[in-house]
């Protein structure tokens, strides 16, 4: 593993909303093409890490370096980093004011980082990636939980990003339009996209991850293959966690 | 249920709440002229005459140590309600007080709405100046500002010069903002009453008299509402004789005006010789007041014609018939003409004219009636106008012909009730029946010998002014010779040979549609300035607002900050206090001058701004915070996402908020009425001082305002759509 270039390199993050310790010293290193899943309970600071790496939450203590970049350095500009992270919400958090393609192409012809044309042609072909090719010109408005999803991930990919953060991407969906999304995520996964997924979706996570870390009170208690940690995982926390998943 | 039931009661309550102050002839005032307690209003600010004095409660001043002295002496106690002078005259006009004691002058126009006691003190118009103006007479003011006071009769002065010296004029509803709007130069004089600027000068006000010719000199008087009060009046009139003989009055007025009142010289005549005639404008066709102000009928026009033919020129005195009489009789005018009837007791203190009008007391009926005789009237109703001379003497002959009397309050009442065949006569003095039957009434007059004929002449005071009398005897003899008496005679009264039935405008319409169009050009220019206020305060607002609403989502803390003190202050200032502010204190800061417009459009951008500005921010502030987010992730920069994301939808949330605002805008315009900008609010209280017809102006005023509210509302909704929203 060790002789695939470090892409996100997390040391001792430390994190507080207000009296709330959420994230309590945790480190964590994600290689090149690795796909590494985040699973715990609720509340146990996996989602607050994952918008710790592009900064949406600014930690309190630690340092994260994504691609030899100090993104928790006051004096980076984290939107050129940003540019080479795209994120997929839960809630997708599309642009309501904006139509289809008009998501996709934003943030390049906002950022002056293609012309209006390539920026067109690439949205147009993620669009047959996800499967929204004839939706082209549709308001957000009009799409399926699954659609808007998979619209988002078009978004997050039209910057070209090297790494992709996906914080609970079907848990806001109906269990029909799941599949749709992980397909297209899996798909991702082939390609070879450096991938950090929040999810409970143990089946998935077991089939396309490289890693599985378990968080738990703000802490990471294991880290793991998805076979020791499904099949017979070492922390006794981690095993209830997955027990009560599985067996739920 | 109940709901339903408190719902309707409340609804009850204040339509009668409404109704009672306007229904003039309810009785709830039944017990009124019996009673010993009285609520006096007053104008809060009038000194020397009412003011409330340093560290004091109480209100002292001429008028007001007069009425504590007055009720005193008659056994009266009453309490005092200061308020705006327009106020405190509509209060007592629409029987919500008993009367007012306002250094309130003696008027034709007031006389027709209020009963007035005998002068208590005379006066008259002078113009202040800064201590440093050049300006010394009336000359001097053309094309320059004046500041007046809304309602006074020393505006209405002015406005008459206005015509002859051309000057802009500005209203203020408080002397001492028209004062201050002088001191700063904003205004180049004020007109005001000679005794209220000379005391205002004489307690340090930087204003000088630089010319102490008084213009249309007259009298205050104290004034209850027409046909109420009369004990009040009459304890007061009777009070105020004691005071004056008692030398008590002098005490209160040297108390206020020390020496200075004999200061004021009189007018000066001209070469021709001058006289001061005084006379009863509310007795058509004898006196009528025009709508242009000017005094027209049978005795206004032998006057005239007398005074140019035998070369003396004149100034009318319109007061109250009473208050005519007796400044005659004391010598304060020096003629009457007033369709005044040549009694023996009257030769007792007038030297009279040969008589020029013949009068008596007729009946008339309607044109369709049968009736040709006295004697027809038997069993059958007829109409009286209650204290009138043709009342009595109909009581006086109701015996004799059997007929029934209904009595009303006002003529036209009482010839509709014969119009429409209610009563089947009425009883009036004849010439002012031919009067209104020349004028559209459609009455008739059987053949009858008028009764009790009386014949009216020219007085002067007993043994005075020989050479008026002289004067005017000789060009009504001329007149007659000529066939010009006839002619006048004609004008108003009709004859066979007459078929010109319209004597132009002579009576003011103050039906509500009378006053919507013949003041059309008043409320037009009104409402122009309020929409021009609105629409640029609306405009500039709003991208004043927009601005503010963007500091207050910027990233900076420095600009968040300067957002909030904005807000802070200008939304926690009264508009009218804003006002204020600005147009009188800020020129005081700067050394700038600014005009009303200026300063209005300035205030109502700061105040309405500021709103506007906190709805923006909150706008913003309710678009999902995801979709901030979302942007900033993609690596797109705070202000980009603001302005690509976060605006375009808040602007969206926001809609409702503008149109609400707008309307506020536009109602908020009413207030700089304040610093005297004549826009509709303001037009609406010039016209209820001149007409005194308080609820049909202000219906007016609310009326065009809704009307402008719901074409504004209509208009916001349609760009919203047109918008895409």
């Amino acid at each position: 593993m060790n002789d695939k270039v470090l892409k996100i390199h997390a040391e001792n993050v430390y994190k507080s909303f207000g009296k709330n310790e959420v994230l309590k010293g945790v480190s964590l290193d994600v290689h090149e093409n690795e796909v590494v899943v985040m699973i715990g309970p609720s509340g146990s600071g996996k989602s607050t890490f994952l918008r710790a790496i592009n900064q949406l939450e600014k930690i309190d203590k630690g340092s994260i370096i994504v691609d030899n970049v100090d993104v928790s350095d006051p004096k980076t500009n984290i939107n050129k980093v940003r540019q080479r992270i795209g994120m997929v919400f839960q809630n997708f958090n599309l642009f309501n004011n904006k139509n289809v393609i008009d998501n996709i192409t934003y943030a390049p012809l906002t950022l002056k980082k293609m012309t209006p044309d390539e920026a067109v042609e690439k949205a147009r072909r993620l669009l047959v990636t996800v499967g929204l090719a004839d939706r082209e010109k549709s308001p957000v408005s009009q799409l399926s939980g699954g659609q808007k999803q998979r619209l988002a991930i078009a978004r997050a990919l039209e910057m070209g990003p090297d790494v992709m953060l996906f914080d609970e991407p079907t848990s806001a969906l109906d269990p029909e339009m799941v599949g749709d999304v992980l397909n297209v995520m899996r798909n991702l996964a082939k390609q070879g996209m450096t991938m950090i997924i929040v999810t409970h979706e143990m089946g998935f996570a077991r089939q396309v991850a490289d890693r599985v870390v378990f968080f738990d009170q703000g802490v990471i208690l294991e880290d793991d293959s998805p076979e020791i940690i499904f099949n017979q995982p070492k922390n006794v926390r981690a095993k209830e966690f997955i027990n009560k998943i599985i067996n739920a | 249920m109940r709901k339903k039931y408190y719902f309707f009661i409340t609804i009850l309550t204040i339509i009668v709440g409404l109704i009672i102050p306007f229904s003039n002839n309810t009785n709830f005032g039944v017990a009124a002229d019996e009673k010993s307690h009285y609520t006096i209003t007053t104008d809060s600010t009038y000194p020397p005459f009412d003011f409330q004095k340093e560290k004091q409660k109480e209100y002292v001043g001429i008028d007001m140590d007069l009425l504590k002295e007055i009720a005193k002496i008659e056994n009266f106690t009453y309490s005092v309600k200061p308020m705006s002078f327009n106020m405190a005259a509509q209060t007592v006009a629409n029987g919500q007080a008993d009367g007012i004691i306002a250094g309130m002058a003696i008027t034709p126009e007031r006389e027709k709405i209020y009963d007035v006691s005998t002068p208590y003190f005379k006066t008259g118009v002078v113009f202040a100046v800064a201590k440093n103006s050049k300006i010394k007479s009336y000359e001097d003011l053309k094309g320059k500002k004046v500041a007046l006071k809304t309602g006074t009769a020393a505006a209405n002065y002015a406005l008459e010069l206005q015509k002859k010296y051309n000057f802009d004029v500005t209203y203020f509803n408080d002397s001492n903002i028209m004062y201050n709007d002088v001191i700063e130069g904003n205004s180049v004089a004020c007109f005001e009453d000679q005794p209220v600027m000379q005391y205002a000068i004489q307690t340090g006000l930087k204003l000088k008299i630089p010319d102490q010719k008084l213009g249309n000199a007259g009298s205050y008087g104290f004034f209850v509402k027409k046909g109420q009060n009369s004990q009040l009046l009459k304890k007061f009139n009777r009070g105020l004789k004691k005071l004056q003989d008692n030398g008590k009055y002098d005490q209160i007025v040297d108390r206020y005006l020390g020496s200075a009142k004999n200061s004021v010289t009189k007018e000066k005549k001209g070469n021709l010789p001058h006289y001061n005639i005084a006379t009863d404008v509310t007795f058509p066709p004898f006196e009528i007041q025009a709508k242009n102000g000017k005094y027209t009928g049978i005795d206004m026009d032998i006057l005239e014609s007398i005074s140019k033919s035998q070369g003396f020129t004149y100034t009318l005195k319109p007061m109250s018939f009473n208050s005519a009489t007796q400044t005659v009789a004391n010598g304060q005018n020096d003629g009457i003409i007033s369709g005044l009837t040549v009694t023996d007791e009257r030769r007792k203190v007038f030297d009279f004219s040969n008589t020029y009008f013949r009068s008596g007391f007729i009946w008339a009926v309607n044109k369709d009636a049968k009736i040709k005789n006295i004697k027809d009237l038997k069993n059958q109703t007829v109409a009286l106008k209650t204290g009138t001379g043709s009342a009595d003497y109909a009581k006086s002959i109701q015996k004799k012909y059997g007929f029934k009397i209904k009595y009303f309050n006002d003529s036209n009442t009482m010839y509709n009730d014969v119009v429409v065949g209610n009563s089947v006569a009425c009883f009036e003095d004849e010439p002012v029946m031919r009067y209104a039957i020349k004028n559209g009434i459609n009455l008739t007059i059987p053949k009858q010998t008028p009764a009790n004929t009386g014949e009216y002449a020219f007085a002067v005071q007993k043994g005075k002014n020989a050479a008026l009398l002289k004067a005017f005897n000789i060009g009504l003899k001329e007149l007659k010779k000529s066939g010009k008496y006839d002619q006048i005679k004609a004008k108003y009264l009709g004859s066979k040979a007459d078929t010109n039935k319209e004597v132009g405008n002579t009576k003011e319409d103050n039906s509500v549609w009378g006053l919507l169009s013949s003041n059309r050009e008043m409320f037009l220019s009104g409402l122009g300035n309020t929409m021009l206020l609105t629409v640029f305060a609306i405009l500039i607002a709003s991208v004043w607002g927009l601005i503010l609403g963007i500091m207050g989502v910027s990233e900076n803390r420095f600009v968040r900050g300067i957002y909030s003190t904005i807000i802070y202050i200008f939304r926690g200032l009264p508009l009218l206090v804003l006002a204020f502010f600005i147009y009188i204190g800020l020129p005081n800061l700067t050394g700038v001058k600014i005009s009303t417009f200026a300063a209005g459009l300035l205030t109502l951008v700061l105040n309405e701004g500021a709103y506007t500005g906190a709805f923006v921010k909150g706008g913003f502030d309710a678009v999902d915070p995801g979709q901030m987010e979302a942007a900033r992730a993609l690596g797109v920069p705070y202000n980009q996402a603001m302005r690509g994301i976060i605006m375009p939808q808040g602007l969206k949330i926001m809609i409702p908020s503008f149109i609400n605002q707008f309307i506020i805008t536009l109602k908020d315009t009413s207030i700089i009425s304040a610093i005297g900008f004549v826009e509709l609010t303001q037009t609406g209280q010039l016209l209820v001082a001149r007409t005194q017809k308080g609820f049909a102006v202000y219906g007016i005023v609310a009326l065009i305002y809704l009307i402008v509210i719901t074409v504004l509302t209509w208009l916001s909704k349609f760009i919203e759509k047109r918008l895409g929203f």
